[in-house]
């Protein structure tokens, strides 16, 4: 074998020192919690949630592939996010029937119609401003919104469309008991969606941390420099878009698989997705895909809990009418908290935290 | 050869070209309900140019794209709606003067009071990420839903009926043509803002201040101009004619909800992507085009209205990326 370069050294070292660092155990360990989650809490809420978390977490990071990596806003990813889910619907439910091949073709037509509407927003806009981008991409995911809600025929309008998943991840299957619970299709979907959003988040790891990958973050930082250098920034944030724009419709395959019914606002909407993932990737850090999870488990467990803690208050403090009017405006406290979060803490948690371990192997 | 005549006439050859889009519908549309349609659509333009006008100055001066401009939008057209409501003897009188009066009263307080919020906005909020569009975006939406969630907190969640004052209710009828009589005035109105924004950015120094500034901005403040206090101005006026906008096109569209700012940011953004951003003539020919094209296709095909503003909005991107008109113009 040939001497090793100086970057193959390198490589071999970074590899070498991830099995004996602590993040990559903390990892393995969140992993290994999701996948014991239907047997520690076998209650629905509680495996609806961790579901929420996961195609949240994997949401985000795709968004973050636009956001952190290429240092594009897009306020269409939930759009793209809804033509996975009503293709699953179309396919399953209003124009097909339950079944393996048409569960797989779901994916497939899904990808490719999101493939080439991102190519053709991202074609339309960069030659301009990265800023029309956000512009546009508003526009059109409020157009989708208007037409799926419009066209009722085609679409199922604002009722939505409600349909089966085939086989094993029907609701009605069932493979007898495991360990003290019952192994339903429910469960199956659980572990299909945990596994392919992991697949789907490795190979969104892998995208960031490609040659590509480290091209885009230099296009995001310096975009003169970057095309001075050589690169065609166009191409590569073309790419980029796209390919997150994919992520978001698969994942959102998953999701319909998981919530086996779509309508506009809960698959579609600008407001109730959009923000909840700017929050999530905020929170959690840019540029992090990490950061994702982070996020998502800290909105998705407060979403979840909040009635709780309007009880509470009710409780508490009965005569407190104020406090009451604002806790039923969550809504209100969750843009407080973007705001300030943006103003003192744009980096995140999982940003700060590497920006300390940074400092604190910089400093011996 | 051909080149020259083009370069000579352009200006001809695009009026023309406009003339012939303009007439385009005559085609499907009997010629009387042509007339209505395109004063409807002319009314609305120059309503959506109110809200557009304040996007575009902003982006143009600041460089700052602000998302939550359709939220203060809705703000005026709330506040506007609670000075309605506590002079309800004014709007109900049969009287020009009074309802003039009230109508006029509405528009000043919207105008203060988002005023003073765009004020808060710029100073607290919009100033900490000057330079970083991408951080703007994502502050300016923040704001968006704070603003928004205010509005459900003070009026409450649901939808509410605005009522047109009432001499300025009803129709005319000119030769057969039905002109309501409230698109006349919003059409005025938008036409003397327009003259007024003309007049102040043309003719006065402060006006050649913000033109300037649009041009340079290191240059501005080098010349010993505080352009930071400019800045929140400028914030405040864009609120302001944010709020005109939607006192007006909350009686034009006979109500009020928390969540309209979201519709007319998306005209405002279509419109000022069509006319450039930072021009205010853009933003009125934007406007323009925006409002007759949507009247025109919902009278014909109802379910496309809402596409066809991306659709030309699409078109105008292939033809000239930077819009139709140049910013500071």
């Amino acid at each position: 074998m040939a001497e090793a370069t100086p970057v193959q050294t390198f490589h071999m070292e970074e590899k070498r020192r991830q099995y004996r660092s602590g993040s990559f155990y903390l990892k393995i360990s969140v992993v290994a919690l999701f996948l014991l989650v239907p047997f520690l809490f076998p209650s629905f809420k509680t495996v609806d949630l961790a579901v929420q978390i996961i195609i949240f977490g994997a949401l985000v990071a795709s968004f973050d592939i636009l956001l952190g990596y290429t240092g594009i806003l897009s306020f269409g990813h939930g759009m793209f996010f809804g033509i996975g889910a009503y293709s699953m619907a179309f396919l399953l439910g209003k124009y097909g029937m339950p079944s393996y091949s048409n569960l797989a073709l779901g994916f497939m037509v899904a990808a490719a119609a999101s493939a080439v509407l991102a190519m053709l927003i991202s074609f339309l806009t960069l030659r301009v401003k990265a800023i029309f981008f956000a512009m546009i991409t508003l526009a059109i995911a409020e157009l989708a919104i208007v037409l799926f809600t419009k066209l009722s025929g085609l679409t199922g309008g604002e009722d939505g469309i409600s349909f089966m998943t085939p086989g094993i991840f029907s609701v009605e299957f069932s493979i007898g008991k495991l360990m003290g619970i019952e192994i339903t299709g429910k469960i199956i979907t659980y572990y299909f969606i945990l596994l392919s959003c992991l697949g789907l988040f490795l190979a969104m790891l892998r995208f960031t941390h490609s040659p590509l990958g480290r091209v885009l973050q230099a296009i995001r930082d310096n975009t003169q420099r970057a095309e001075a250098l050589g690169n065609r920034t166009f191409v590569f944030q073309s790419i980029s878009i796209t390919f997150g724009c994919v992520m978001a419709t698969l994942i959102g395959c998953l999701y319909a698989m998981w919530m086996e019914y779509v309508n506009p606002e809960s698959s579609l909407g600008v407001t109730t997705i959009m923000f909840d993932v700017l929050l999530m990737v905020i929170i959690g850090g840019m540029g992090t895909l990490y950061g994702g999870i982070i996020g998502a488990a800290f909105l998705k467990i407060t979403q979840t809990f909040l009635p709780d803690l309007q009880h509470l208050a009710k409780d508490l403090f009965p005569d407190a009418l104020l406090l009451h009017n604002i806790l039923e405006r969550w809504l209100l406290l969750f843009g407080i908290l973007f705001i300030l979060v943006v103003i003192f803490f744009p980096k995140g948690v999982i940003g700060s935290v590497k920006e300390r371990a940074v400092r604190k192997k910089s400093v011996p | 050869m051909a080149e020259n005549i083009f370069k000579r006439w352009n200006r001809e050859f695009t009026l023309a070209g406009a003339g012939i889009l303009l007439l385009l519908p005559l085609l499907a549309i009997q010629p009387k309900t042509y007339l209505t349609l395109t004063i409807a659509g002319l009314a609305m333009g120059m309503l959506l140019f109110l809200v557009a006008s304040g996007l575009s100055i902003i982006f143009g001066l600041m460089d700052v794209l602000n998302f939550a401009h359709g939220a203060l939008f809705a703000w005026g057209a709330y506040v506007g709606f609670s000075v309605f409501q506590l002079l309800m003897k004014w709007v109900e009188a049969d009287s020009v003067l009074q309802n003039l009066a009230v109508f006029l009263m509405a528009m000043a307080a919207a105008m203060v009071t988002v005023g003073i919020l765009g004020i808060i906005l710029e100073r607290v909020v919009v100033r900490r990420v000057y330079g970083s569009h991408l951080f703007q975006i994502l502050i300016t939406f923040g704001a968006t839903i704070v603003l928004v969630e205010l509005i459900r907190v003070f009026w409450g969640p649901n939808d509410e009926v605005t009522i047109v004052p009432l001499t300025f209710s009803g129709n005319w009828d000119i030769m057969d043509v039905i002109v309501s009589r409230y698109r006349v005035i919003c059409i005025f109105l938008g036409a003397i803002v327009y003259g007024l924004i003309q007049l102040i950015l043309k003719k006065t120094k402060l006006g050649t201040i913000v033109r300037a500034g649009v041009e340079d901005r290191d240059m501005v403040q080098a010349m010993g101009h505080n352009i930071y206090l400019l800045f929140t101005g400028v914030f405040a006026v864009g609120a302001g004619l944010a709020a005109l906008g939607g006192v007006a096109m909350s009686i034009f569209s006979l109500q009020v909800y928390p969540d309209m700012g979201g519709t007319y940011l998306l005209f405002a953004f279509i419109i000022v992507i069509i006319g450039g951003l930072g021009s205010v003539t853009g933003s009125l020919v934007g406007a323009l085009i925006v409002g007759l094209s949507y009247n025109y296709v919902a009278y014909l095909v109802p379910w496309a209205a809402a596409g066809v503003n991306v659709l030309i909005m699409i078109i105008i991107l292939l033809i000239r990326p930077t819009g139709l008109f140049q910013a500071g113009k």
